[in-house]
């Protein structure tokens, strides 16, 4: 207590007062107010740009944070308009590549068995658009946006129950694919065997990339078939909870949809055996 | 009067030539406003008491700038820099409110 009763009883600078003694004792000589006046203006304007540069330098760090929130913002669009480009750019050379194939395969017999059953299987896998009858589901958040009286988005953990969830996208998704779909995609990205609905904060991600709300999944199939499997099922229930919620959704039926094909369906490790005797070989232990 | 001009002149500079900080500076320079706002608050109370003295204010500003950056640097290599910018903050911080005290009850009486 000592240390703190002792700071507090000599706060000002002894030097002060010790200064005043010498002075007293010995009377300043006449002629040293010149330089009095300059040493006391160099401290001053020594206080006075330390303070002035702090407080540019606390000024110039907040615009800083936000500048750089809205470089990582500019990139992201940026990419994402690149990533777009690259996924058109995509889709016109497979287009060209499925043509070329095309005119290929159709100049012998066996050419043309196999072109049908490529075109099957990109129906089914997905590498391939389709189209046909079917059916769609389309959800909506829910309208009534709680006052959380917070604008960060991690903040608000207890809004959420109007909002429609990956959990909400898989059950869906799966109840139509149970109820008979062929073909699925969600707001226009097609659904393959490796497909994963994700979110990552408030933001649905399928195979990566974000969807934004409203959610259509669209599917195709035998359109009354989907939709009374669909409704009757627990898919049908499921929706009836998501509507206690808040969340608004129709279901309708489509004489046709189109459905893109999938950006890409990368196999990194599996392959293809070529004919029997290799893929023999290749299982062989090693001597 | 050149006092004055020189506590001005000082603002202006470092408010439009904005002299940049180098890296290595910028954790010591909060430390450095208190340590410089500690000694102006001093030399304000001792002026209003009569035994202001200019080469005592001049060299305990300089002398508080840089003991207070050295504490905090040693503390930065000790790895307790937090621990000690915050023993710094706190005595220099009670020093300026019993000096502000000391101004108020000149100026006001009270």
């Amino acid at each position: 207590m000592s240390l703190l009763t002792n700071l507090i009883e000599h706060s000002l600078d002894e030097g002060y007062a010790e200064a005043a003694a010498r002075r007293a004792a010995r009377p300043d000589p006449p002629g040293s107010g010149g330089t009095t006046g300059w040493v006391l203006a160099l401290g001053l304007l020594m206080v006075g740009l330390l303070l002035a540069t702090a407080a540019a330098q606390v000024r110039d760090r907040a615009p800083a944070a936000s500048q750089a929130r809205d470089a990582l913002t500019a990139e992201i669009v940026e990419r994402t308009t690149a990533s777009d480009q690259l996924e058109a750019d995509l889709q016109l050379l497979r287009a060209s590549v499925e043509e070329a194939r095309a005119e290929a395969l159709s100049l012998t017999t066996t050419g043309s068995e196999i072109a049908t059953l490529l075109t099957d299987l990109e129906a089914v896998t997905g590498a391939g658009a389709v189209r046909g009858p079917g059916l769609v589901v389309h959800l909506e958040d829910a309208d009534s946006e709680q006052p959380t009286g917070s604008e960060d988005p991690r903040a608000d953990d207890q809004s959420n129950d109007g909002r429609v969830t990956d959990r909400d996208l898989q059950t869906i998704v799966n109840e139509v694919w149970v109820a008979g779909a062929e073909a699925v995609a969600i707001n226009g990205q097609r659904l393959t065997a490796r497909s994963a609905i994700r979110s990552a904060g408030q933001a649905i991600l399928v195979d990566f990339r974000p969807l934004s709300p409203p959610y259509d999944v669209v599917a195709i199939g035998e359109p009354e078939q989907l939709q009374s499997r669909l409704v009757d099922g627990f898919g049908g229930s499921y929706l009836q909870v998501l509507r206690d919620y808040g969340i608004t959704f129709t279901v309708q039926t489509r004489d046709s949809v189109l459905l893109p094909a999938a950006a890409g369906i990368p196999v990194r490790y599996a392959n293809v055996p070529v004919t029997e005797s290799t893929s023999a070989e290749s299982t062989e232990p090693a001597p | 009067m050149i006092a004055a001009a020189g506590l001005v002149l000082g603002i202006v500079a470092g408010l439009f030539l904005e002299p940049t900080v180098p890296l290595w500076l910028q954790p010591y320079l909060p430390i450095a406003v208190v340590a410089a706002l500690d000694a102006v608050f001093g030399g304000l109370r001792s002026l209003l008491d009569g035994i202001f003295d200019d080469k005592v204010f001049v060299v305990s500003f300089v002398a508080n700038v840089l003991v207070a950056a050295l504490i905090v640097f040693l503390g930065d290599q000790l790895g307790v820099g937090s621990q000690l910018s915050t023993g710094v903050v706190v005595v220099l911080g009670i020093r300026i409110f019993s000096n502000a005290a000391a101004i108020r009850r000149h100026l006001f009486s009270a």
